[in-house]
């Protein structure tokens, strides 16, 4: 079982847990004790981290808002003597927009523009987990072919993810050929994003009960040019792994063991770098030709290995889906208004798992709490980050592809 | 395969580019063959940030223009301005602001986010360029080739 989340509901605690796919709140307050990741997600909009730490010559070096190495508003506290980096904990209160709050008292359709704004490179994610959640609370089935394309647009998505982050791990170690070509791949990806969803970061793909896509897309064509990104993806992966002065970068770098990794709760690729077998999109339909990619060793070069499997399982299960889809009628059922009652809408980020929690009256959001997988990506790479020298930074962080518009929310 | 080096020389992936006309605000003519940014995040939903990293891609080739991106706003003629405030950013990005060497430009993008404080409320000075709308990055091109394109 996995502690997802603590919300407040008429002035009580409630705990959003996860047993396998199976998704619940719960007000069994013995849970406080039971996990040990309860403080870090009470304290998620504060500080995420470790203590301080104090002694000889040892400064706070705080790295942030503004820099030029990490891309967002947000504050590294990082505790060193000048050489060996001896804590880290993170501030993300710099890009906190207090989403959840402003969602209160709206309508479904503000309440979906709004999850797609919380972090623009996972809206189809945060889009697709909050429609689940008002699907379950209106308890409505979906036709084959929208469950198909919501696949494609939540695999599309996975696929410039992962780009960005091999492509950002490449730039970090100076590979500038490797960067060049990816960055290619991640331009030509969003380019596709287009074609098939008319916006580059597909906003606007997922809506509740139902999809849009653009119906003048030609499916075939789409496979076509999906199919050779992916030869020229395995060609440049497979040499990168022979570039020995890239991999010496990111071998042995911001290790993360198992047991950490399951207390604190990290999902997605992270986890399954560590070794452990959990992809709740095995279960799904739409996936048929997914292999759950994995590695053993919890580094930087295992994180980004998953990763570029994951391309590569990704880009097939995507092509599969297109040639299934038969047809691009009735893509929108009824109209989701006046629901009453909650509902919990998850699914797989390119990230990690990610979970929504909404409450409605008469169709107007009464409470929503969203989970995301950047909060526990933060805690692990302030755990990971330890021990090791302020060059490999960009190894580290990059590698777990978190993002402070995800965790500040 | 062959070696980094071959690999590189033997796939073109640069693109012609053609710029949309808009009427820009000229900064110098000084910058007509140089152009040096540095974009700042005041609290967007990170769309904006990963269309500067589609910017940076090879399809677009910047370098060519002679566009680059620095490291420090001490090094830039344009801020780009990415997103709607925060509350807590408002301070780090005039600070920013003040650490710009003159004669320099801002450029907004408010990416058509629902939420946060306008750029436009917190009264900059040298604003070149202001949008509301989510900008692509072949259109932030447009508007950096049209600004050093002003005599």
């Amino acid at each position: 079982m996995r502690l997802l989340g603590v919300f407040e509901e008429n002035e009580r605690e409630f705990f959003l847990l996860q047993d396998e796919d199976r998704f619940f709140k719960s007000d069994n307050q013995s849970y406080k004790d039971e996990f040990f990741n309860y403080n870090l997600i009470k304290n998620r909009d504060v500080l995420i981290g470790s203590e301080p730490v104090e002694g000889e010559g040892v400064f706070n070096f705080r790295y942030g808002p503004v820099t030029a190495g990490v891309k967002e508003a947000g504050v590294f506290n990082i505790y060193t003597y000048g050489e060996r980096i001896l804590s880290v904990n993170i501030d993300p209160s710099y890009k906190k927009r207090d989403i959840e709050r402003l969602m209160i008292k709206k309508s479904i359709d503000e309440g979906l523009k709004f999850a797609e704004f919380v972090c623009g490179n996972f809206a189809v994610s945060h889009a697709l987990a909050f429609c689940r959640a008002l699907e379950g609370c209106a308890k409505v089935d979906l036709p084959e072919n929208v469950i198909r394309l919501r696949v494609v647009a939540l695999e599309l998505e996975r696929l410039y993810n992962h780009v960005d982050v091999f492509l950002k791990l490449a730039r970090g170690a100076s590979q500038n050929v490797l960067t060049s070509h990816l960055s290619f791949i991640f331009e030509e990806l969003l380019r596709i994003n287009i074609d098939f969803g008319s916006n580059r970061f597909l906003k606007g793909v997922v809506v509740p009960d139902g999809v849009q896509v653009n119906k003048s897309a030609n499916f075939e064509d789409l496979s076509k040019r999906l199919k050779i990104l992916r030869d020229k993806f395995e060609e440049l992966y497979e040499h990168a792994l022979k570039s020995y002065n890239f991999i010496d970068r990111i071998h042995n770098t911001a290790l993360l063991s198992k047991e950490f990794a399951l207390e604190i709760g990290v999902t997605g690729p992270t986890l399954r770098a560590c070794g452990v077998d959990e992809d709740l999109r095995v279960k799904e339909k739409g996936y048929e030709r997914l292999s759950v990619a994995l590695e053993e060793d919890g580094d930087s070069l295992a994180r980004m290995e998953v990763r570029a499997k994951e391309f590569l399982n990704s880009l097939d299960v995507i092509v599969d889906n297109l040639n299934k889809v038969k047809s691009l009628d009735k893509l929108k059922g009824v109209d989701l208004k006046d629901l009453n009652g909650e509902g919990i809408g998850y699914n797989e980020s390119p990230s990690g798992l990610l979970v929504y929690y909404v409450r409605l009256n008469s169709g107007i959001l009464e409470n929503v709490y969203i989970s995301t997988p950047s909060v526990f990506g933060f805690k692990a790479f302030s755990e990971a980050f330890k021990g090791f020298i302020f060059t490999d930074f960009s190894f580290a962080f990059d590698s777990f592809g978190i993002h402070f518009a995800d965790c500040a929310r | 395969m062959k070696p980094w080096v071959f690999y590189g020389l033997s796939n073109r992936l640069t693109e012609r580019f053609r710029k949309k006309d808009d009427k820009i605000k000229g900064l110098s003519p000084a910058f007509r063959n140089s152009l040096h940014i540095f974009p700042i995040d005041v609290g967007n939903d990170n769309g904006l940030n990963f269309e500067m990293e589609a910017l940076q891609s090879s399809q677009y080739n910047i370098h060519r223009f002679g566009i680059f991106f620095t490291d420090s706003p001490r090094h830039a003629d344009i801020l780009l301005i990415l997103g709607r405030c925060t509350e807590k950013m408002v301070s780090p990005l005039k600070e920013t602001i003040n650490q710009l060497p003159s004669p320099y430009g801002i450029v907004v993008v408010e990416g058509g986010q629902p939420f946060g404080i306008k750029p436009k409320e917190l009264a900059l000075s040298n604003v070149l360029a202001y949008y509301e709308r989510h900008l692509s990055a072949d259109e932030v091109l447009s508007v950096l080739l049209n600004i050093m394109e002003v005599k």
